[in-house]
């Protein structure tokens, strides 16, 4: 008989934010196409370790799972990721799953990142429109800086570029690279320009684009691909000079 | 003075739309969403979203979008509101654009539009091939800036248990359960609108998203609020089939160009590139010359269904055809569809763009939902509103690509202001109610928490709903056969016998999501039956609604509207006439010009 | 215009002061220091005659103090602040700018001990009268000798990675395409650099003088 291929995963759990931490290992049926997800799942329809014990089913947060929502965010052997597009056959085994460690924890592998929609809040990261009501059309855009925009309006709020900058810690509230980026979108859109002095301050207030320090983790931990190196030069660029100039100039 | 308020439930694009139209009309808005908004389920949407803006000068019309609406619904939709959704489209285009929304453009700096299934009309606006996230993101701006001005208050991470009625059973507020402390908690509210989505959770595996239970309408339904159409279930036909979920692979893919094709030989074992064209089967394109891969999505999901089940030409033998882009220049799959090759890509690791994409039908809307009046999307309880794909107003029998976007917005839009006028119009608000009310409901709650927690069965949650979804998705989603359906009933009777005698295996207070889990499931399997029994009762084929035994559409009989009410804890089907005033059902043909 | 608009923080001037002072004047005093000394590659007479000039500039301690001892106090004491509030996670995640990060951090503090010590006992202790014959003593001296070369090649790293940062973060290099040039230029800066340095250092320890030919008698 033949004997079915297992999954080993290996998870932190933690019942909440003051709680102590455990880890408890899992073996699982191997299955095509598998994700940690299913892992997640698998467990849940039986939560019993590897060594038999019984336990609870592990909490994480997911939704979509084809990586559009920015929900599953985890650490996968380590990495900062999302879950639904970790495939088990590309993962080394024991696949360790943690969660993030930039937010506060909830409970196991579900974390609150609501520090980055109150960033979003604080830098206005809106078109300041006049109403809902039937103004005509918006206003034309170019080809060209729909090309430079639309990659950067596909931020998923994940987390992951905070997770992986150095500068974000205990004892730093960097707004993170998601945040800035979303200052140059903003400010690039016609409409949004008309409050791109706004923004700029904001994102050269406390915890804004000075703690940046290039390390360029961010933009190689986007799962969304997004060039967020770049938009953090461009919004630097932005900022200085309005600091600058606006000094000499008014 | 009375200050009125409104809770919204959902923060996709019906519910986001709808808190906006409350906050600018001055009347507080607490939004309740499961997740934090912008991961809703609407980011999924990829295409795009319908408008005759008539931008390519091929004489398209709002009244052409309506006919068109109509027509690919197979006639199932009240058409008055219908007429006005198509109407009013054009100006939701033009808000979307406005919020700074990354359209595609043309080179004059317009914006792009392109052809969608069941129309010959390019009306389609898009944002890549990731439209709903970029329309959901520009909504959640505007509510983030509502927010941040101090007139909508945002409760993520609640879930809705149930309403909460007076005595004269209007709606007073609702119940909700925080899903970190897991404190159940009443909201008292003047008007509550619901946008609470889909419910690919009871098929088990959808291109729905994982929130997408059902669970709110099926705990209103349990309330007393009618459901309308639950029979009517669209099946996608381009999914990835996958273990957790089946991905959406968008029409925007056929309307870039892209063909459906399986070998003409049943055992091929030439790779895709090197079968030369006489060698394929571009089944649609045969079949539905004037439409051809383009046709509306339940035929292209029978035909399919057709190709591999009768005429054994799956790929490999398995539930599979070719969905091929590989025709289409790089740079445009690049700029208009980028995300959803990428999803293909991460997914299955192979280039679409080199390869064609294996794919099959899967379950992934529904058009039925809570019965609204075809005025202002009100629900039969005073108070209680339904906007999105939650309620059934727009679609009929089969929606159309595109149109559950402009559903989404315009409903929610027309449900917060009719919200707003409601609670204006108010003698006695929420304020007057008394306090017993709801404390009784925040009890009857709590105890029902109490009660599952307690339990000690040997059921497993988890394993009755993917039996649950296994059965659905076999059963009652392309071909329905009558004794099967009442196999399923029966089948989903004996999961709610056996729901009696779960364990929940986490017993904690904190952050338990299998609690939650468990309430929805009890949930679902309500909805499920209403489906059910809705395919069971009506024996005719209409739109997404096939049965063999029944293949044709018969209006003698079931050109009506199916309203499953609930009474004394059952579910009881009534029947409602159509609002055809406007446009004449006629045949609905597309192998042939219509 | 807004009141909840906040105005650029005290930190924001900081930092931008901090990368800019990297470049201006230390940057450029680094390589107009490398630039003098290496007048020792030439003949020792040529090196004090350098060293005679650059004492006999006008408002000589002025200058020293406002473009040299200060901007190089600040540089370093507000970069060890911003160490602080940094995490390294260069093991988590081994990628070639983290990896910089990190050592930016490293050879920053060792080249300001460096510079410290170098100050101490080539300014400080001759009271700035150095010249190549005691130069040349201190190299007889292997601890001295180590301790200059380590110096040279952190301080020569730390303004090639700098020259990058700085490009980067002023928004002067913003495709990835100008970043990765930057990157390059800032290598071939941080090389340039090292290689002169430990010419220099060579010539002292082994009196050895590649472009005597150069040299004109007075």
């Amino acid at each position: 008989m033949a004997e079915t291929k297992k999954v080993i995963v290996k998870v932190k759990r933690q019942a909440g934010p003051n709680d102590p931490a455990r880890r408890e290992e899992f073996s699982l049926s191997w299955r095509p196409s598998m994700n940690v997800i299913i892992c997640l799942r698998d467990i849940a329809e039986n939560p019993v370790t590897r060594d038999g014990k019984k336990t609870t089913p592990i909490t994480y947060d997911s939704n979509c799972l084809e990586e559009i929502c920015g929900s599953c965010a985890m650490l996968i052997n380590g990495k900062a990721r999302m879950a639904c597009s970790a495939l088990v056959d590309q993962l080394e085994q024991p696949i360790r799953l943690e969660p993030l460690t930039k937010f506060p924890l909830v409970r196991d592998l579900s974390v609150d990142r609501q520090f980055m929609f109150e960033s979003l809040k604080r830098v206005k990261a809106w078109i300041p429109i006049d109403g809902t009501y039937h103004l005509g059309e918006g206003p034309r855009v170019s080809p060209e800086v729909q090309a430079k925009g639309y990659p950067l309006s596909h931020c998923i709020t994940c987390g992951n570029c905070l997770e992986v900058c150095p500068q974000v810690n205990e004892h730093n509230q960097f707004m993170g690279a998601a945040i800035i980026s979303q200052v140059r979108l903003f400010n690039m859109h016609p409409t949004g320009a008309m409050n791109k002095r706004e923004r700029l301050e904001a994102v050269m207030g406390p915890g804004g684009i000075q703690e940046c320090a290039n390390a360029q983790n961010c933009v190689k931990a986007c799962p969304k691909g997004i060039p967020l190196t770049e938009s953090i030069a461009e919004v630097n660029r932005d900022a200085w000079k309005q600091a600058l100039l606006g000094w000499f100039l008014g | 003075m009375r200050k009125p308020k409104i809770i919204v439930v959902g923060g996709g694009l019906a519910g986001l739309m709808a808190t906006i139209k409350a906050a600018e009309a001055g009347i507080s808005v607490d939004l309740f969403s499961i997740v934090p908004v912008k991961r809703s389920h609407s980011v999924c949407a990829q295409g795009g979203i319908n408008a005759a803006k008539n931008q390519k000068g091929e004489g398209d019309t709002t009244d052409k979008h309506f006919d068109d609406t109509i027509y690919g619904g197979d006639f199932l939709a009240n058409q008055p509101l219908v007429k006005r959704m198509c109407e009013a489209a054009p100006g939701i285009i033009d808000l979307l654009d406005r919020m700074g929304v990354m359209f595609n453009r043309t080179p004059e700096g317009l914006l792009d539009y392109r052809r969608f299934g069941g129309t010959l009309y390019h009306r389609t606006a898009f944002a890549g091939a990731t439209t709903g996230q970029q329309l959901l993101y520009a909504l959640d701006e505007q509510v983030r800036r509502h927010e941040a001005e101090g007139r909508v208050k945002k409760c993520e991470g609640w879930t809705f248990l149930s309403a909460v009625m007076d005595g004269a059973h209007v709606c007073r507020g609702i119940c909700a359960m925080d899903l970190r402390t897991m404190e159940v908690k009443t909201f008292p509210a003047d008007a509550a609108i619901f946008a609470t989505g889909g419910i690919g959770a009871i098929f088990g595996r959808s291109t729905n998203s994982v929130v997408c239970t059902g669970s709110a309408q099926a705990a209103l339904f349990q309330q007393g609020v009618d459901y309308a159409n639950g029979e009517f279930i669209q099946v996608h036909p381009t999914a990835i089939p996958g273990e957790d979920k089946l991905r959406l692979m968008s029409e925007s893919a056929r309307g870039e160009g892209g063909r459906v094709w399986v070998p003409r030989k049943p055992k091929e074992n030439r790779p895709p590139r090197n079968i030369p064209k006489s060698d394929r089967f571009y089944f649609l394109e045969e079949w539905y010359p004037k439409y051809g891969n383009l046709v509306p999505r339940d035929i292209a999901t029978r035909a399919i269904h057709r190709i591999v089940y009768q005429e054994k030409l799956g790929l490999d033998g398995q539930a599979a055809v070719y969905l091929d882009v590989t025709e289409i220049p790089r740079e445009t799959l690049n700029r208009k569809l980028e995300g959803i090759l990428e999803i293909y890509e991460k997914f299955l690791g192979v280039d679409p763009r080199e390869e064609p994409m294996k794919v099959f039908p899967g379950m992934h809307y529904t058009m039925g939902g809570i019965w609204v009046n075809g005025e202002d999307q009100a629900t039969n309880v005073p108070g209680i509103y339904a906007a999105g794909e939650c309620e059934y107003q727009y679609h009929g029998a089969n929606r159309l690509g595109a149109n559950s976007l402009v559903s989404c917005i315009f409903g929610g839009g027309l449900a917060g202001t009719a919200a707003v006028k409601h609670v204006n119009n108010l003698e006695k608000g929420a304020e007057a109610t008394a306090q017993a009310v709801y404390e009784s409901e925040r009890k009857r709650q709590e105890e029902k928490n109490q009660k599952l927690i307690r339990r000690d069965g040997s059921e497993n949650p988890i394993t009755i709903w993917r039996e649950l979804g296994d059965l659905m998705t076999e059963h009652v989603t392309v071909t329905r056969l009558n004794k099967n359906l009442q196999a399923a009933d029966a089948k989903i009777h004996s999961m709610l016998e056996r729901y009696s005698r779960i364990n929940l295996s986490d017993r904690t207070k904190w952050s338990n999501q299998t609690l939650n889990f468990a309430r929805e499931l009890e949930n679902m399997l309500i909805l499920a039956r209403v489906i059910t029994l809705g395919a069971l009762a009506r024996n005719e084929s209409r739109g997404a609604h096939y049965k063999p035994e029944f293949p044709d559409r018969d209006d003698t009989n079931w050109l009506k509207t199916t309203r499953a009410k609930w009474v004394n804890c059952d579910i009881q089907l009534t029947y409602e006439p159509v609002d055809i005033s406007l446009i004449k059902p006629r045949a609905r043909r597309y192998d042939a010009a219509k | 215009m807004s009141d909840t608009a906040s105005q650029p923080d005290a930190s924001y001037l900081l930092r931008k002061l901090h990368s800019f002072t990297g470049v201006l004047p230390v940057g450029a005093f680094l390589a107009e220091h490398f630039w003098s000394n290496s007048a020792a590659l030439v003949d020792p007479r040529k090196y004090d005659e350098v060293s005679r000039d650059l004492q006999t500039i006008p408002f000589r301690l002025v200058v020293e103090w406002a473009f040299i001892f200060l901007p190089i106090l600040f540089h370093g004491l507000y970069g060890i602040y911003i160490w602080l509030r940094g995490k390294s996670n260069v093991s988590a995640y081994p990628w070639v700018g983290n990896w910089q990060y990190v050592a930016q951090r490293y050879t920053g503090l060792i080249a300001f001990a460096y510079i410290g010590w170098h100050l101490y006992t080539e300014r400080w202790l001759t009271h700035g009268k150095s010249t190549y014959a005691t130069v040349a003593q201190d190299m007889a001296n292997p601890w001295y000798l180590a301790f200059f070369v380590v110096g040279i090649l952190a301080s020569s790293f730390h303004l090639g990675v700098g020259i990058w940062n700085f490009l980067c973060k002023w928004g002067l290099a913003t495709t990835a395409k100008a970043q990765e040039a930057a990157g390059r230029l800032g290598v071939v800066i941080g090389v340039a650099f090292s290689f002169v340095g430990i010419l220099i250092v060579l010539s002292f320890r082994l009196n050895w003088h590649p472009f005597a030919f150069y040299y004109i008698n007075k």
